[in-house]
């Protein structure tokens, strides 16, 4: 291989890695309210939409630089699946594991329609002035708003990592997570938990929306991709893992951008869904599942 | 459906509709006088023409680009005392960008006995449309749709107001070779008819012009990550990036070329999402000296139209209007004309389509059939290129307005 050659291998993989760490955060996101809930949030790319289409409303109304609109999405999109955990989630009772698939498709179409009620179906973008820009490493060009949705996805998973394993909350957190009865006994108010964790949840796929705005298009469905791509993370890593769902959209971001590089771009989905079934053909259990405790 | 009432043409709101009559205020007062009297006394009965577009769905902004076209030409047309004293009533139908519901429209035209349809924007919904029309014997115009094989070869029904692609991708490929000291070129295009259309002319048309194509892919709806296939180009450093992409997908491609680092002599757009103003405002400094193939633009120099422009910007409220909005005003007029010497039974409006001689502010519009094309309209095909974020005609010769910036920076 010449140097050429070499050099667009590294900034494949580079992107790869920057655009897996997106798929990771939103996959965190899932795979939390998974891990706690038991459920799995069919509406997590809807929550990704509304992301971005808060950085957009405020771009449009105020000029509000993009990454600021993290003040607005983050706190929103919590409070959204707060409030959605106590009227909907909570009032399936016994049947939270059918009702949930049908709760959550429901409240992604009513999102959607929403959206696209409110801002109509075209894709719409916002142009900053850095969303081109870039720096050079050893000829690699690595895109800024790229790199700093990555470092954007550490500093929010590192943040959970600290919520779960340095506080009282996070304490109780886990505690729902493998026994909410056991936990429940022991005066944690596990409703109250479950509000929290789905609004923490919904929070990540806000942010994941927020840092792509920059470099993408927003339009009503954008999330249904991203629902999806969540899905696949969490299964590749291990459902409720959450190292697992940092690891598993690392892979998933490197396998797609090396397979559109080597082989071809139009069947960039099938290379996700070929890891997906191998992965549980292979592993049922996921990459990390049972190897690593769960959340 | 949508219909362009009498009202919504109020003559007291309605722009001059030519530029001789914009010349004084007296003398649009006058006209706005005469047209309250053709309006009320003169134009009797109503004549109703079809049009399908897509006004919702993802190709929502050339839809309300082609309304804009529609409306203009429908101001104008009634404005002049409408068609053999009839006053022109357009018949509008969302397909939702969907082929399913172009079908359906173009049945409810039908039904509704309108001896004339025209539509739809994209080429994957006009051919089928193309087809369905033939078979029911109501002659179609197409104003936008450029896919070769809607007019080759074609039926007897099918007008094409608009080039084919390879017009767009040939004058593209003589302005290359104008420019000279290039050799080899990669081409991306959507992966639908209009895209694979272009991809398939520039893939035959390059090689004869002396290129060697290095790549040639196409990307399928919904793509958001050209990165690794940018990143592969970049790697096979070649001196021309051809792209054919609908609106938004121009935008994302534009941004990643430049983020990957990829920098070739020349990176051209086939038309399309490139020539909408929306891709200026949104790739801002990315689209730099981008070459952008169209047949209409601004600065052309057809008598009339920079009143056009301005007429089809007051129509957007302000929006930079496209060649979308352009050619689909001149479609309108094909119509109305096509009426005016046929008569309103849809096989005498195909024969008096036929014999359509008319220079409008787009352009000549005249259906011959060549080369294996049937009733294909033949437009100079402009290149422009995005210098200081507007659009200035750099090619053919006589059409410049400016010079080209080559290689670009």
């Amino acid at each position: 291989m010449d140097q050429a050659a070499v050099t667009a291998l590294l900034q494949t993989l580079v992107q790869g890695l920057l655009t897996g760490g997106l798929y990771a955060l939103i996959g965190t996101g899932l795979s939390l309210i998974f891990g706690v809930m038991n459920i799995i949030n069919f509406a997590h790319g809807d929550f990704l939409a509304i992301g971005m289409f808060i950085t957009l409303a405020l771009f449009r109304t105020f000029h509000l630089d993009p990454y600021l609109s993290l003040l607005v999405a983050a706190p929103a999109g919590f409070a959204l699946g707060f409030v959605i955990q106590r009227l909907v989630l909570s009032r399936l009772g016994d049947r939270l594991n059918e009702g949930s698939i049908l709760a959550t498709l429901g409240l992604g179409l009513i999102i959607s329609n929403t959206l696209l009620l409110t801002f109509g179906a075209q894709p719409q973008s916002i142009n900053v002035p850095y969303a081109t820009s870039t720096f050079q490493l050893g000829g690699v060009q690595v895109s800024i708003p790229l790199l700093i949705a990555g470092l954007g996805t550490v500093a929010a998973i590192v943040g959970l990592n600290l919520l779960l394993y340095r506080t009282e909350l996070g304490r109780a957190i886990r505690a729902t997570a493998q026994n909410p009865l056991g936990a429940e006994l022991q005066g944690v108010k596990t409703g109250h938990i479950q509000a929290i964790v789905f609004g923490l949840g919904v929070a990540f796929a806000a942010i994941a929306g927020v840092l792509l705005m920059p470099l993408l298009y927003a339009f009503p469905t954008v999330g249904e991709n991203y629902t999806t791509k969540a899905f696949i993370v969490t299964v590749l890593g291990g459902l409720g893992n959450l190292p697992g769902a940092v690891v598993g959209g690392l892979v998933l971001g490197v396998i797609e951008s090396l397979g559109a590089f080597y082989i071809s771009n139009n069947y960039r989905d099938a290379y996700g869904l070929i890891a997906f079934l191998l992965v549980l053909l292979l592993r049922p259990e996921g990459l990390f599942g049972r190897t690593v405790k769960r959340v | 459906m949508f219909r362009f009432t009498p009202s919504s043409l109020t003559p007291s709101k309605s722009t001059p509709s030519s530029p001789r009559q914009s010349r004084s205020r007296r003398g649009r007062t006058l006209a706005a006088l005469a047209l309250l009297a053709t309006g009320s006394l003169a134009l009797a009965d109503t004549i109703q023409v079809g049009a399908i577009t897509s006004l919702s769905g993802r190709f929502a902004t050339f839809g309300r680009m082609q309304q804009a076209g529609f409306r203009v030409a429908l101001d104008e047309i009634n404005a002049r005392g409408g068609v053999n004293g009839n006053r022109l009533e357009l018949l509008l139908e969302d397909d939702a960008s969907d082929t399913n519901k172009a079908l359906n429209a173009a049945e409810r035209l039908v039904n509704r006995k309108v001896p004339v349809v025209i539509g739809a924007y994209s080429s994957g919904i006009t051919k089928p449309l193309s087809q369905y029309l033939a078979r029911v014997k109501v002659p179609l115009i197409v104003a936008t749709a450029i896919d070769e094989t809607i007019t080759k070869p074609g039926n007897p029904y099918t007008f094409r107001v608009n080039n084919q692609s390879s017009v767009y991708t040939r004058s593209l490929i003589d302005q290359l070779r104008k420019l000279g000291g290039m050799k080899t070129a990669v081409i991306l295009t959507s992966n639908d008819a209009f895209g694979k259309s272009v991809l398939n002319d520039a893939a035959s048309l390059l090689p004869r012009a002396g290129f060697t194509v290095l790549a040639q892919d196409t990307y399928d709806k919904g793509l958001t990550d050209f990165r690794p296939l940018l990143n592969r180009y970049r790697g096979q450093n070649p001196d021309v990036v051809i792209l054919a992409s609908y609106e938004e997908d121009a935008v994302a491609l534009t941004k990643q070329v430049k983020e990957v680092g990829l920098s070739p002599k020349v990176i051209a757009g086939i038309a399309t999402g490139f020539a909408l103003p929306d891709f200026l405002k949104g790739a801002g400094t990315a689209a730099e000296n981008y070459l952008v193939t169209m047949v209409w633009n601004p600065d052309v120099q057809y008598p009339g139209a920079r009143s056009l422009y301005t007429r089809l910007k007051k129509a957007l409220n302000g929006e930079e209007p496209s060649q979308h909005a352009a050619q689909s005003y001149a479609a309108m007029l094909a119509a109305a004309d096509a009426i005016q010497r046929g008569g309103t039974d849809p096989e005498k409006v195909r024969a008096a389509l036929m014999q359509t001689r008319l220079s409008t502010a787009f352009g000549p519009v005249n259906f011959r059939t060549y080369g294996g094309y049937q009733n294909q309209n033949s437009v100079v095909g402009l290149i422009t290129q995005v210098q200081n974020g507007q659009f200035v005609t750099v090619g053919p010769a006589t059409a410049a307005r400016g010079k080209i910036v080559f290689p670009r920076k």
